[in-house]
């Protein structure tokens, strides 16, 4: 039968012979799909790489066009030809693919959310245990109080701090050095013997939580802009899932040892080696499995002149000057902040309120922290859906709606005087609460281009100095009943979540305005371009930023359509230097 | 877990009880704080001479409680009047059947006993066991004739070891990976 040199793939005739093209279409489809099974192999294949339909081929680069398979032509020596993912021309991945472990991209997902998830049960890992320990010290409420306060505040700073740090080390660097840095001082609980070494423990476990900014900023150089609002969801969702978590874990841990012999004031202070095995042991995976950036490690691509930066005084100036940055920062810190507050509050509240035994407290605590799972991914995805309509003001909305229902349920909780409905508003509150989380970071990447990771910093910081500034008003004095305080802490949320009604966008407006009429401050160009001066826009430096104004034209909600301008896309995170 | 009103429980107040029914007296075995588990508490209690309710007791129940400063700023130690929800007194020394005489006993400190000022309290309960009537071994106001015990720490020496033996791996295996990385690094460079 002759081989027809030209055919399409159209049958022609019952039997065809493939040709050359054709085969290495087959190969490729038959490879992209063993290689979801098969994905740890990365090697680059041999000259007759294809041909025979049994190699391991791994999927295409995508070059953005919708190219017919048997246009594509693929040159053997294509470095994108090694990725298990599709990847677009920085090598980021353009697929998400929460089973795979393929390297580098969704290992350093999988790898950078759990370094995040060991972190939150490291620093949450004593509340549910706070009953036994208050014994053991002779604590008093003050001193609890100002622990919980302690716990979160060590990260304001360290996570202001991590963006550079992975700047300038990478990020695996960046996690592992805090991974393994902080196990010791999870470790050193077996030390502490009064409030002031409880206070001073507390304060310095609670450092770690800048893997935060380290997992996100991972991600970011790992994962393609169109589906970063997702990943870095569903990074973050997961990762605060720990603080959820660690309310089941230490009163197991905790629960085991003492049937293993030990006395409880000795029990409490082995559980805690628990989290500090995953630290360290996370800290090796991290090193071992983990890589940079999609094309290696960043000392290597540094030595190679591969990655550029902005200057970091011109970065910090930009933020600083955008009051959208302030307002971001304390409205996750009514978000976020009460959150992690919740985590160190709400086990002791449920043991001492309604009587319930230790784990069973700790059973309640954890659901509460658990449903980051859905919640806050959800809260992203329901701000996407809402910008899909009505632009960036859906988004301002679905976040106030999410956040003051947070709030609402807040303030029935410390109302319920039964269990049931004690949870029932535990579980809507967490809801909301993580649900606005998610939403907020929909908002972030679209206040600044240049400064975008220092602000996602910055909010991210906003978050700590929530919790502790909830803490230390409601819930480190024996002025209010812890009830009293949920409530109130619930209407203070409220409150301050009434400031998303201060966030405007010249081009397209905030909750209640519409966007200025001016014509040329209408346009997405010239917000973010007004972040490079004359000298650095002659240079060109703001081509990115350009660039990104014009993908994020969606933000007008469905006006963009009729506008005629480019589809629906989230904007890109372009540059590496930004989380 | 949720908690019922069994009725009667709920109304029953501390305020209702016959005050100082009962004369109570502990000696600790010797001066100063006294440690869990090792020093004793010589308790001695008989019917109060002003006690009118006595037909009615059956048993005596004598309790380890709080002192006031040993309940500040900790509202898991609250006194409540009503008696169910009352925290004040978290340990049970002994119960016995009532005696007119005097009864008396000598008390090892209980090993899970926490840090504190205590003083001995003890309740007359009536054949329903319900609380009739009580005696403490301090005054009125809960000042004189206070206690304090020292908890154990918890602390174990093998423990401080462990701690210090993984905290050093984990700083030196850091150490290690950040070093040859840099090694390999440069010899990539070199190369």
């Amino acid at each position: 039968k002759p081989e027809r040199a030209k055919s399409k793939g159209l049958r022609r005739n019952k039997t065809h012979v493939l040709s050359q093209e054709e085969r290495v279409f087959f190969s490729r489809l038959l490879g992209t799909i063993m290689a979801h099974h098969n994905e740890d192999e990365g090697s680059i294949g041999t000259s007759m790489h294809g041909v025979t339909a049994r190699e391991q081929v791994f999927s295409f680069s995508v070059q953005g066009e919708d190219d017919g398979p048997s246009s594509h032509t693929v040159r053997f020596d294509d470095p994108t030809a090694k990725f298990a993912l599709p990847v677009d021309s920085e090598h980021r991945a353009t697929a998400f693919k929460p089973f795979s472990f393929a390297k580098p991209h969704m290992r350093a997902f999988h790898l950078g959310w759990i370094s995040f998830f060991t972190c939150f049960i490291s620093t949450f890992a004593a509340a549910p245990l706070v009953p036994i320990i208050r014994d053991n010290l002779d604590l008093t409420k003050s001193d609890i109080g100002k622990a919980g306060v302690a716990s979160v505040s060590g990260a304001i700073f360290s996570r202001l701090a991590m963006g550079a740090v992975c700047d300038l080390l990478g990020a695996r660097y960046g996690t592992a050095f805090l991974l393994m840095l902080s196990a010791p001082t999870v470790f050193s609980i077996s030390f502490v013997s009064d409030a002031g070494g409880y206070l001073s423990v507390r304060f310095m476990i609670g450092f770690c939580l800048a893997t935060f900014v380290s997992c996100q900023y991972w991600t970011s150089v790992m994962f393609n802009g169109k589906i970063i609002g997702l990943v870095n969801g569903c990074a973050g969702g997961w990762g605060d899932m720990g603080g959820g978590v660690t309310q089941l874990l230490m009163p197991m841990v905790f629960h085991v040892i003492k049937l293993a012999g030990a006395t409880p004031f000795t029990a409490w202070r082995i559980a805690f080696f628990i989290p500090g095995f995953l630290q360290v042991i996370m800290g090796i995976l991290v090193l071992t499995l983990g890589q940079d950036l999609p094309d290696g490690n960043l000392s290597t691509l540094q030595k190679r002149g591969e990655v550029s930066k902005d200057k970091f005084t011109k970065v910090f100036w930009y933020a600083v000057l955008n009051y959208r940055t302030y307002v971001l920062f304390l409205l996750y810190g009514f978000s976020m902040g009460i959150e992690m507050t919740i985590n160190n509050v709400i086990s002791e509240y449920f043991f001492d309120r309604f009587q319930l035994e230790l784990h069973t407290a700790g059973m309640i605590a954890a659901s509460f922290g658990m449903a980051n799972f859905f919640a806050r991914p959800l809260g992203g995805y329901a701000s996407d859906i809402s910008a899909r309509f009505f632009g960036m003001r859906g988004r301002l909305w679905t976040l106030w709606i999410l956040q003051t229902s947070g709030g609402i349920f807040c303030v029935w909780l410390g109302r319920a005087t039964s269990l049931p409905i004690a949870i029932l508003s535990m579980m809507l509150f967490s809801v909301g609460v993580q649900a606005a989380c998610g939403a907020i970071f929909g908002i972030v990447p679209f206040v600044s281009r240049r400064s975008l990771g220092l602000i996602s910093g910055l909010t991210g910081a906003g978050g700590n100095f929530g919790s502790g500034l909830t803490q230390l008003i409601f819930f480190s004095s024996s002025r209010f009943h812890t009830a009293d305080g949920l409530s109130l802490m619930g209407i203070m949320g409220m409150i301050f979540t009434l400031l998303v009604a201060f966030i405007h966008f010249p081009q397209w407006g905030s909750m209640f305005f519409g966007p200025t009429s001016d014509e040329k401050k209408s346009k997405e160009e010239h917000y973010y371009a007004a972040e490079w001066t004359e000298e650095e826009k002659r240079q060109g430096l703001h081509e990115g930023s350009l660039k990104f104004a014009e993908n994020c034209r969606s933000e007008r909600g469905r006006k963009a359509a009729s506008d005629g301008s480019s589809p629906s896309t989230p904007p890109e995170n372009g540059n590496p230097a930004h989380v | 877990m949720i908690q019922f009103s069994h009725g009667a429980t709920k109304q029953r107040l501390f305020s209702d009880l016959e005050k100082g029914a009962l004369d109570v007296t502990a000696k600790p075995s010797r001066q100063g704080v006294l440690d869990a588990g090792i020093d004793k508490l010589s308790i001695t209690w008989k019917l109060s001479s002003t006690a009118k309710k006595q037909a009615n007791f059956t048993t005596i129940n004598v309790n380890l409680c709080y002192a006031p400063v040993s309940q500040v700023d900790r509202p898991w130690r609250r006194t409540e009047n009503e008696l169910f929800k009352d925290k004040t007194c978290p340990h049970k020394i002994i119960t016995r059947a009532y005696n007119k005489s005097s009864q008396s006993f000598k008390y090892t400190l209980d090993r899970d006993i926490l840090t504190g000022t205590y003083f001995v309290h003890t309740y007359a309960v009536d054949a329903k066991d319900y609380e009739v009537a009580f005696g403490q071994s301090t005054n009125e106001a809960k000042t004189t004739n206070l206690f304090s015990v020292q908890a154990i720490s918890g602390r174990h020496k093998s423990l401080d070891i462990a701690s210090v033996c993984f905290s050093v791996f984990s700083v030196l295996a850091l150490l290690v990976f950040f070093v040859n990385g840099k090694r390999k690094a440069k010899l990539e460079q070199s190369k």
